[in-house]
């Protein structure tokens, strides 16, 4: 578990000492990237619990994923769709659905080895 | 299974520092936004725009009304100036009222009655003296004396304008009451030269509210007109 947050504060740590701004009218679209990146890791994380994590998967999924949504609602902005709002609803669901299943699923381990039993491999 | 747990960690680890890069930029920017701006949503930003600009035409309009009714409200003034300079308007205030009339006296033989009435000059003098003593305003039995108002007489009967006066004359005038009971009572004034001399009969009062009638009389240009200030041919 150390990884993923030292990885956090790195990326944190840059991103605060970046001496360059995401221009005001691109926000909306990083705004969906970063809603897409937070899908792909808890999408990541919930493959994991469930024994079915693929790194270059897991990886292509993230940057697909990020660029894709960005550059779909720009798209759906250019054609006068609000791609945008799908893209959020989207996410969202997704986000929330990886999250609920990752909380039943530490819970069941957490059950688990509460009754005895060994962890399986964390 | 070490190198998986490797390849999860290493994985989410670097999604994360991804993440956390974009995070950290959103917010920067983000803040830096509403820094600037109110938290508002665009829709929300044109209603106000379009709210303020309604209103904006609103005043514009009550400007605009305004200024009209300034304008309106400064010619009504100057039309009332006018008017009352003119006497064409009513006006009010206080002054003095003068009753004059024949002489009562019981005339002997050889008394010429002609002494003893009141003759259209005297009405004139007495009118000239108010208008010098600052009287802003003369009516004669109720009628108003006008920029061009003369007096004459037919016979022996007093006219003022055209129309016929008769004893007893009764004269109010509007002006400062002191001022003007002062200049027709001074020695050597018109009381002392005109009425005590022919006895006629004389009242002064003082009235802290008289009313005076418009001028009634004709006002016609048939000979003059308008002309510039500088004049001159």
């Amino acid at each position: 578990m150390l990884i993923p947050i030292i990885g956090a504060l790195i990326g944190i740590l840059i991103g605060w000492r970046l001496p360059f701004e995401i221009p005001v009218n691109l926000v909306k679209y990083t705004a969906i990237a970063i809603l897409a990146a937070l899908d792909a890791i808890m999408g990541g994380i919930r493959a994991q619990l469930g024994q079915k994590f693929l790194f270059s998967k897991f990886i292509s999924s993230f940057f697909a994923n990020t660029a894709l949504a960005a550059l779909l609602c720009y798209l759906g902005d250019l054609m006068g769709v609000d791609i945008y709002i799908g893209a959020v609803v989207a996410f969202s669901i997704r986000l929330f659905q990886n999250l609920s299943l990752i909380r039943e699923e530490l819970f069941d381990r957490f059950w688990w080895w509460r009754s005895g039993r060994s962890d399986k491999d964390m | 299974m070490k190198i998986k747990v490797r390849s999860w960690q290493w994985g989410i680890g670097l999604v994360a520092a991804v993440l956390g890069l974009l995070i950290v930029l959103q917010l920067r920017t983000e803040l830096k936004i509403r820094a600037k701006l109110p938290t508002r949503q665009v829709n929300e930003l044109a209603q106000i725009l379009k709210n303020q600009q309604m209103r904006l035409a609103k005043y514009e309009s009550e400007i605009a009304t305004l200024r009209r009714q300034v304008s309106d409200y400064d010619r009504d003034r100057e039309i009332l100036r006018l008017k009352m300079a003119a006497g064409l308007t009513p006006l009010e205030g206080p002054g003095i009222r003068i009753t004059l009339s024949d002489s009562e006296k019981k005339l002997k033989e050889y008394e010429d009655p002609v002494f003893y009435i009141v003759h259209y000059d005297q009405l004139e003098l007495l009118i000239n003296e108010l208008w010098a003593a600052g009287a802003e305003a003369i009516a004669v039995n109720n009628y108003r004396l006008g920029s061009t108002t003369g007096f004459s007489c037919a016979g022996t009967t007093i006219l003022v304008d055209t129309r016929r006066l008769a004893p007893p004359y009764i004269i109010e005038a509007i002006g400062d009451p002191a001022n003007l009971k002062n200049a027709l009572l001074m020695p050597g004034g018109f009381v002392e030269q005109q009425i005590l001399s022919f006895n006629l009969k004389f009242i002064i009062e003082t009235v802290d509210r008289l009313w005076l009638p418009a001028y009634k009389g004709s006002i016609s240009f048939e000979h003059a007109t308008a002309a510039s200030e500088e004049g001159g041919n």
